[in-house]
């Protein structure tokens, strides 16, 4: 069985230890390092490249958003997983624009780490529960409120296989393979589903995903 | 006050004292010209009356010689005993017209007055002898007696009347002098008085220049502390408020950083006994799941408080998440629906911009929410070149701004004025209530540190 393994960064030493107990305990994980504030986790990613980095959305020096930013940049292949303690989707919206992949809250950490890092590094998107919930509740007020039907009935099915396919991580080329479409079908496709939804980037999308369930 | 008091009272004496005098002026001279007029009239009236007499007198001296000489040159007995008669008669006259003349004449003419009782008595010793003569004694002797005695003697009293005359005229000419002296002195007393009045009307017209100039001088003082104190009151409330957002901030961190990160930390490390523990002691399994739920519900009051107190939104993300943020917490808390129109406005607003309008948007949707009945409310700002508009617009039934200026709206206000802005309400009953402002955009927007 391959190892994960992970970094971990929180300002917090007693938050880094925790959690550290919370990874050893599954057989497969192993901790590859800690780092304290956002310059020494792109530090860290950078020597080790671990699979996930855990990290605090709030640390001194460079936040958590800024060096999920770099980590992206410099190493794509690493799943960041955020930790934060604001459940408000603005947070939430902006570190996927910053390229994370998980977003949990520190509350729910120790019950919801595990599946997070494993759905992760299995290139799908994590979300603490309470905050998928408050996401589908807004959205639906926010649909309540124009009064409009669910945008979601809109789609064709291919548009929904692709939907969940793009949410879940995988690249144009990826689904492609997957669905057996050519390259360009794909493109099409997707053109086309996020204009009838109104996004225009990838976080956009993967938060709507979550918010109709279509991914979790 | 004490000196308002007193000037108002000599103000008052003053300008009453200054009519008075010039009533008081304007009586005596009255009174002056009366007395002037009367006194040169009686003057004039007692040398006419003099005069008459003082004629009539000669008149009955001329007319007795007259009647004398005819008694005297005529040798009939009847003539002469008409004659002697009337110079009987006359010689009462003279004596009447005489002690009338006494009794008018004045002081200084006395002496001359005796001198000429004393020749008329004289004179008309001279006459009475005659009378007693038989008409041969008066055609011997009369015409020699007329000529040496009686005529002589009766140009020496029209003599002693012409000096009394002129001493009547004298008298008359001093009487005038008089008059113009007391004219002189009426005039005098008037110019006097006048200068007096003039004089006081001048030292109460500076006394009352002097004094409006010291009160205008007062009230421009007062004025002028009137409006630096209220400067002042808007530095000091536009202090507090930047010190109890600074104060809610630093609360709003602490209570999320430090408490929050702590809470956290343990829940983690709870979770960690747990798996420690005997899967078999169901017991303690229990107390511990019991424990983590306490220490939730704390983390989840704490991150309501601290969001309460001051958004982390508004430090981390800037203006517009946060306002989403609080539309949407709006719209779970009360069911109106709250919409936000902000999508070109730059996340680096000067912080004490981002802070002043989100404080007036959450200040009008809570006013909304509370007392508006509104269901819907749309919340729009938009950013131009050098300024930033703010407007909340709901539907409810509005409210009189006027009558219910309470203190949240004066807040919004004063926070407004603080950064130069202006602020408006338009509500009129029944239309929903509308609440906007304008901040200028001078400064340059300073970066915010956003995550």
């Amino acid at each position: 069985m391959s190892q994960i393994r992970i970094a971990l960064a929180d300002d917090h030493a007693v938050m880094r230890t925790g959690l550290r107990l919370v990874l050893e305990r599954q057989a497969d994980f192993s901790v590859v390092g800690e780092a304290s504030d956002g310059r020494e986790a792109v530090a860290l990613v950078q020597r080790e490249t671990p699979d996930v980095l855990v990290m605090d959305i709030g640390m001194p020096n460079l936040n958590g958003i800024e060096a999920a930013r770099q980590v992206g940049a410099a190493a794509p292949q690493v799943a960041v997983v955020i930790l934060s303690m604001h459940s408000d989707e603005s947070y939430v919206l902006r570190a996927l624009k910053a390229g994370a992949r998980g977003y949990l809250l520190k509350e729910s950490a120790e019950s919801d780490l595990i599946a997070a890092i494993r759905a992760v590094h299995a290139g799908k998107a994590f979300f603490s529960p309470a905050v998928s919930r408050m996401l589908v509740e807004d959205y639906v007020r926010q649909l309540q409120d124009r009064e409009i039907e669910d945008s979601y009935e809109l789609l064709t099915t291919r548009e929904r296989e692709i939907l969940q396919l793009v949410a879940e991580g995988k690249s144009n080329k990826e689904v492609a393979a997957i669905l057996n479409l050519s390259l360009y079908t794909i493109e099409t496709h997707r053109g086309n589903l996020m204009e009838k939804l109104g996004l225009h980037t990838v976080p956009e999308l993967i938060l709507y995903a979550v918010r109709k369930g279509v991914i979790s | 006050m004490q000196i308002g008091m007193s000037s108002r009272a000599v103000l008052w004496a003053g300008f009453g004292s200054l009519l008075g005098l010039m009533v008081l002026v304007a009586v005596s001279a009255n009174r002056a010209l009366n007395r002037i007029e009367e006194s040169s009239r009686q003057i004039r009236r007692g040398f006419l009356e003099r005069d008459d007499l003082l004629d009539r007198l000669r008149a009955n001296l001329y007319r007795s010689s007259i009647d004398l000489r005819d008694y005297l040159l005529h040798a009939d007995p009847q003539l002469a005993e008409r004659r002697r008669a009337e110079i009987q008669h006359t010689e009462q006259e003279v004596a009447a017209g005489l002690r009338q003349y006494r009794k008018d004449a004045p002081p200084q003419e006395t002496a001359a007055v005796d001198e000429l009782q004393r020749d008329v008595d004289i004179y008309f010793s001279l006459v009475e002898p005659v009378l007693t003569w038989d008409a041969d004694t008066r055609s011997a002797q009369g015409a020699d007696y007329l000529r040496t005695q009686i005529f002589p003697r009766r140009q020496q009293l029209l003599q002693i009347s012409d000096r009394i005359r002129a001493m009547d005229a004298q008298q008359l000419a001093s009487g005038e002098t008089t008059v113009a002296a007391v004219f002189t002195s009426f005039r005098r007393e008037v110019v006097i008085t006048t200068l007096f009045t003039t004089l006081f009307g001048l030292a109460l017209a500076f006394f009352a220049i002097g004094r409006v100039q010291a009160l205008e001088g007062e009230s421009d003082t007062r004025y002028r502390e009137v409006v630096r104190a209220r400067e002042e009151l808007h530095q000091l409330s536009a202090r507090l408020v930047s010190a109890q957002e600074e104060e809610r901030r630093n609360l709003s961190r602490e209570l999320h950083d430090e408490i929050g990160q702590s809470m956290s930390a343990l829940l983690v490390e709870l979770g960690n006994l747990g798996s420690a523990l005997p899967p078999e002691n169901a017991a303690l399994q229990e107390r511990l799941r019991a424990v983590k739920r306490l220490a939730e519900n704390n983390v989840v009051v704490l991150r309501n408080l601290s969001l309460l107190l001051r958004p982390s939104m508004l430090d981390d993300l800037g203006l517009v998440p946060a306002l989403k943020w609080q539309a949407r917490e709006v719209a779970r808390r009360s069911g109106i629906k709250v919409k936000v129109d902000a999508e070109d406005v730059p996340d680096h607003l000067p912080d004490e911009y981002r802070t002043c309008i989100y404080r007036v948007v959450q200040e009008a949707l809570h006013n909304a929410t509370r007392h508006s009945k509104a269901t819907h409310v749309r919340v729009t700002v938009t950013h131009e070149q050098s300024r930033v508009c703010v407007r909340i617009q709901d539907d409810g039934v509005g409210f009189q701004a006027s009558q219910e200026k309470g203190m949240g709206i004066l807040g919004m206000e004063e926070r407004v004025r603080h950064l130069g802005g202006s602020f408006q309400i338009d509500s009129g009953s029944g239309h929903g209530a509308a609440i906007s402002m304008q901040l200028p955009l001078s400064a340059a927007p300073e970066a915010v540190a956003t995550l």
